[in-house]
């Protein structure tokens, strides 16, 4: 029995142009964890999706366990023993917990009538594996995101799988259920299982892997050993480039208040107090649930307050609309671009211009294309949003350039806040250190800004105080000269 | 950014092209009848009618929705205006006044069913396509309750001579038809109000995230389709003078088809005005053909309307799939 | 305890009670509805509309609207018994009901290939399909009321059951065509719950890529729902033109937006993956209660629309505002530059 339980040879892979893999050779070893890294668009996804039978390789091998496969479907692949978990987990809302387990199974087995009493065998047999313990019959739509995690990995191990294969695990978990995932992948090691995982997280690849593989632009950059590397090196292959660290920034005093929050409460969150002054940068962060997300979508408008007072330099306002909030100088990049941030078929011109549209316009509401167009060409170039054509759909941009489309919609609006919720989830190293430096720069210049963020690194190299929430209650404030790694990581504990 | 010269739209090049290819496959196949003024009259005077519906089924469906209620409220409107002009109006007499109250009466009522349906599509957050379909049966009830089930008739000729007036050798239907194309494309390309629309039926959450108000722009895209629907009642009450609850049941589907011909992605945000009133012209020049030919039933211009409808799907999609293609690999 | 949360938690529960609140209001307002006569003609005029329900059901489940089922409906039956007629042929019903359900399945195929194949909505699809078997009924065949042939007759007078209500000495009876009904329910049933082809409606309706990866072939079993449609949607022709005693082409078209409305009332999510076969029995049993029952109890029929709009706007409302009418798994758009 060979060392190498998968290894892929020279796979090439295409999309109408645009070439996602170049020719990728993966090695990986019976029982390691391997992690696979890369940013969006290296291809990382992509070698995923081939290896589990998801796309045809246009060229190249895929051989395991010996076997050799020039092409792959996702029956095969399931039942060479591959697994993947994918960042949706793909789970079925509708159906029942022993459905969801018992389907791939049955599936592969090629069987065609329904046996509840077997069925139930198989799920029971399945989350005793990982010691799970979840009402089988409970439609999965009702259960937390966590536990569909869990489904998703215990339905991964029925078949007794050789490899899994997890993509960006820890995605929506929260501090606790990362730390019983890790515990599970620790379990899967000592019982032989091959386990690739892809992230981008440094402290995750770290903590669980043995090798690390590197993607950069289609192509396999390096593999090696994970204790001979360390974030620069990581930093580097992962773009090419050498980046300073961030420095942390320097205390700084201020003294105007923007905006104050009192014994604020929302749904998700109470009695909130804080200050926020002109020129500051104020972090908000926490787990996942700890509230922040909704605190900036009370500050916004988009939630209605419970209880509290929000004070807009000095004079109390009732944010009980995004309108309100918009015309008293909010904003707020908000955490999910794709679906509350963008319109993804629609022109990068439309999407820069639609909340100033009230401003642009005419008399009677007209609009002339012309002012739009030059609103969106100013800002195309101030924020530096790379695209030649901004009548091309958003959807066309990287991840990075769409954040700054949103940025830029909100900035054509001179806010005085500018809230930001996770201003650079899946976005490159490359634009965000741009999206860094320009808020830094804008708080240089009067503006204040919140920014929502479970990134470590992202809350010291951008904020002067940090607000900390756990349970929808703040928990800490860490003010500017205590800020430093060790007292983030105490206080999110 | 170098700002680019905006490209001809490539929809609507298709769909005249396909309007010039019917014309001169009628003009040439039967040159007597159809190239003759009377005919042109004739299709103007008859598309208006289920022409202003698709207008506003269009605008509905740009939003993301849908109005499957149109009819109802076009009948609904139709029979108001008919019963008021009754009321106030003697047999073979005359009013303006009344005929004017009768008819800012039924776009009134049109405006209040119209915001009703937008009030269930957005405030209660009803899926268009099955609050439009209580709301059709509630207006079709309604108008059934107030006519006692008969038809309304016996209306002013004063107003019955609108149905067949003629402004400068053009049906005044016609007309109507057409300043409701450019007044709607107006709104829809060049107001604020238009573009989010557009921009609700391409993703409303991410619209109220920018600050639109939804519930106000649909409300307000409903009341549209409303008042359209509204005056397509009153130009029908005046060609045929008389106004039924139930009159016009197939009209929906077909304006649903015509204003996909036009266009329309059925998934909102994308579509334009003038698309669906060449394919409303287009639909009603195929169906006067088709009448000139005694032997070919009315009901071949179904057939055929329907298989145009799957072919421009198709040839749209595999257009749209090309260009995405060469977008790739920009 | 268990199972009456749970029982609770269906939307098909409370259509039930609202159900039996009807029944009970009609009951004492007329003293006529839990009569042996008037169930059986409440249980008559469902066979049609629920034979549809399973189509509309189907469609909704795995994918969307379907509204072709009334034309499929339509020209099959008239293929079949135009083919009949002038055959001259005398047999089983079953041969009719075969060349039928053949028609049938070659409209729905054009319907699934075109869904399957370019993924355009079902809505719009089935809308053009419908209009094209429309024109090919009317236009191209330029069909016209007509008798049925002798064995379809002879079947349609045949009845399962009939009752004679003492008090009023008013009777009904019940076609043999319930029986059918009855059978395509049964064999709905048993093919979604038991057979794993059944469990991927219910998968590839909850979530497509899930059911992609999972093993399950979504166009085959995407495919055969249209396929099956059009055989149902042809069976519920015929059972309806039996039950008229001659077939008339211009009844046909209009039905499907009852049918779409008792479904969705029943409990069946319009985004698709869940319902049941026992919601769309309710769902049209609460409609057909309406159109029949409601003048019993003193409601002019007039007003019947009236009722079932506010019915429709109600329940949906009801729905909607429980947030139960869109929860659906969103995969993020890969909508970046790869």
């Amino acid at each position: 029995m060979s060392d190498i339980i998968l290894s892929v040879n020279g796979i090439k892979k295409s999309f109408g142009g645009v070439h996602a893999l170049r020719g990728v050779d993966i090695n990986i070893k019976r029982g390691e964890t391997h992690c696979l890294a890369g940013e969006n668009g290296s291809g990382k996804s992509t070698i995923i999706k081939v290896i589990s039978g998801v796309y045809k390789p246009d060229a190249g091998n895929i051989t395991i366990d010996g076997s050799e496969y020039s092409e792959m479907t996702p029956q095969e692949a399931i039942r060479s023993g591959i697994q993947v978990i994918y960042q949706d987990f793909s789970i079925f809302p509708n159906l029942s917990v022993i459905e969801n387990l018992a389907f791939n199974q049955v599936l592969a087995n090629k069987q065609k009538l329904v046996n509840r009493k077997e069925f139930r065998k198989v799920a029971e047999e399945a989350v005793e594996k990982i010691h799970f313990s979840v009402d089988l019959d409970a439609r999965v739509e009702t259960l937390p995101v966590a536990d569909k995690q869990l489904i998703a990995i215990s339905r991964a191990l029925l078949d007794n799988a050789k490899l899994i294969i997890m993509d960006e695990p820890t995605t929506a978990l929260t501090k606790n259920e990362v730390g019983r995932l890790f515990e599970i992948i620790e379990d899967l090691k000592k019982n032989g299982v091959t386990i690739l995982f892809v992230s981008h997280k440094l402290e995750e690849v770290f903590e669980l892997s043995d090798t690390i593989t590197i993607f950069r632009n289609g192509e396999n950059v390096i593999s090696m050993p994970t204790s001979e590397i360390n974030e620069e090196k990581f930093t580097y292959y992962m773009t090419g480039r050498k980046f300073d660290k961030e420095e942390p920034k320097a205390a700084r005093m201020f003294s105007e208040v923007v905006l104050e929050a009192k014994n604020l409460s929302a749904p998700g969150f109470e009695d909130v107090n804080f200050k926020l002054h002109k020129g500051e940068i104020l972090g908000v962060t926490g787990q996942l649930g700890s509230g922040r997300t909704e605190l900036s979508l009370a500050l916004f408008g988009m939630l209605k307050k419970t209880a509290g007072e929000t004070l807009i330099e000095g004079k109390e306002v009732d944010i009980s609309s995004v309108q309100i909030a918009q015309k008293n100088g909010l904003a707020l990049v908000p955490e999910d671009r794709l679906t509350e941030g963008l319109f993804l078929p629609q022109s990068i011109i439309r999407n820069i211009t639609v909340s100033k549209l009230g401003k642009l316009a005419g008399k009677m509401g007209i609009i002339s294309e012309k002012t739009l167009e030059e609103e969106s060409s100013d800002w195309v170039g101030d924020i530096g949003v790379a695209t030649k054509d901004h009548t091309l759909p958003v959807q066309t941009l990287s991840g990075g350039n769409q954040q700054k489309v949103v940025l830029a919609r909100w900035l054509s609006m001179s806010p005085r806040v500018l809230i930001l919720n996770g201003p650079t989830v899946g976005v490159d190293i490359g634009a965000k250190y741009d999206i860094h430096r320009l808020l830094r720069e804008l708080a240089l210049q009067g503006m204040a800004i919140i920014v929502v963020s479970d990134d470590v690194s992202e809350v010291l190299a951008t904020c002067d105080n940090v607000i900390v929430m756990q349970g929808g209650r703040v928990t800490g404030y860490i003010s500017g000269q205590d800020l430093n790694t060790d007292s983030l990581a105490q206080a999110i504990q | 950014m170098k700002i680019k010269k905006s490209q001809p739209d490539g929809n609507m090049i298709r769909l005249l092209a396909i309007l010039a290819a019917f014309i001169f496959i009628a003009g040439i196949t039967k040159p007597a009848l159809f190239m003759q003024l009377g005919n042109f009259q004739s299709i103007g005077k008859q598309l208006a009618e289920y022409g202003l519906m698709a207008l506003g089924i269009g605008v509905c469906m740009i939003s993301g929705g849908i109005d499957l209620s149109a009819v109802y409220i076009a009948n609904l409107c139709g029979i108001s205006a008919g019963l008021l002009m009754q009321k106030m109006i003697p047999a073979g007499g005359s009013n303006p006044g009344a005929m004017f109250l009768s008819i800012a009466a039924a776009i009134v009522i049109g405006a209040l069913c119209g915001a009703f349906n937008g009030f269930l599509v957005s405030k209660l957050n009803i899926p268009a396509m099955l609050a439009t379909l209580g709301t059709y049966q509630l207006y079709m009830g309604i108008a059934v309750v107030i006519t006692n089930g008969s038809t309304v008739s016996g209306l002013p000729s004063a107003y019955t001579a609108l149905g067949t007036a003629l402004v400068a050798k053009v049906p005044l239907a016609f007309l109507i038809f057409l300043l409701a194309v450019l007044i709607l494309s107006f709104i829809m390309q060049k107001t604020i109000f238009g573009t989010r629309v557009y921009l609700v039926g391409t993703n409303p959450k991410s619209a109220r995230f920018s600050g639109i108000r939804n519930s106000s722009i649909l409300i307000r895209t409903y009341m549209i389709s409303g008042i359209v629907a509204a005056i397509a009642g009153l130009v029908s009450l005046a060609r045929i003078n008389s106004a039924k609850a139930d009159f016009g049941s197939s009209y929906t589907m077909q304006c649903i088809l015509i204003v996909v011909l036009g266009g329309v992605n059925p998934n909102g945000g994308f579509g334009k005005i003038s698309g669906v009133a060449v394919a409303v012209v287009i639909l009603q020049v195929l169906s006067s053909y088709l009448n000139m030919f005694p032997d070919i039933s009315n009901y071949f211009r179904d057939l055929i309307w329907g298989v145009a409808l799957i072919a421009v799907l198709i040839i749209n999609h595999v257009i749209a799939k090309r260009r995405i293609a060469k977008l790739d690999s920009v | 305890m268990k199972y009456f949360d749970q029982l609770k938690k269906q939307s098909e529960f409370y259509v039930f009670l609202i159900i039996i609140l009807l029944g009970i209001i009609i009951q004492m307002r007329s003293g006529l509805f839990f009569t042996n006569n008037n169930l059986l003609d409440i249980a008559r005029s469902m066979i049609v509309p629920s034979i549809y329900a399973i189509c509309a059901f189907l469609a909704f489940l795995s994918t969307g609207p379907d509204v072709s089922f009334p034309l499929i409906a339509a020209l099959s039956s008239y293929i079949a018994i135009d083919v009949t007629t002038k055959m001259g042929y005398a047999g089983p019903v079953i041969v009719t009901f075969i060349i039928g359900i053949f028609f049938g399945m070659l409209m729905g195929a054009l319907n699934g290939f075109i869904i399957v194949r370019y993924k355009f909505p079902s809505l719009i699809v089935t809308l053009g399909t419908s209009t094209i078997y429309s024109g090919l009924l009317l236009g191209a065949f330029e069909a016209q009321r007509m008798d049925l042939p002798e064995n379809l007759a002879d079947f349609g007078r045949t009845s399962l059951m009939t009752v004679v209500n003492q008090k009023s000495g008013l009777g009904s009876t019940l076609p043999m065509t319930f029986l059918i009904m009855a059978g395509l329910y049964i064999l709905t049933y048993l093919v979604l719950n038991f057979t794993m082809t059944g469990r991927g409606v219910y998968a590839l309706g909850g979530d497509e890529v899930s059911a992609e990866r999972a093993g399950f072939n979504v166009k085959q079993i995407r495919f055969g729902i249209f396929l099956i449609n059009g055989a149902i949607a042809a069976i519920g022709g015929l059972c309806y033109s039996i039950m008229s005693m001659r077939y008339l082409p211009t009844e046909f078209a209009g039905g499907e937006m009852i049918v779409i409305a008792a479904v969705i009332l029943g409990g069946t999510r319009m985004t698709g993956g869940v319902g049941t076969l026992k919601g769309c029995i309710l769902g049209t049993l609460l409609l057909t209660m309406v159109s029949n029952s409601l003048i019993l109890a003193g409601v002019a029929v007039i007003w019947q629309r009236v009722f079932i709009g506010m019915i429709i706007i109600i329940g949906t409302a009801v729905s909607a505002l429980q947030g139960r009418s869109s929860a659906k798994v969103s995969h993020k758009p890969r909508k970046e530059a790869a």
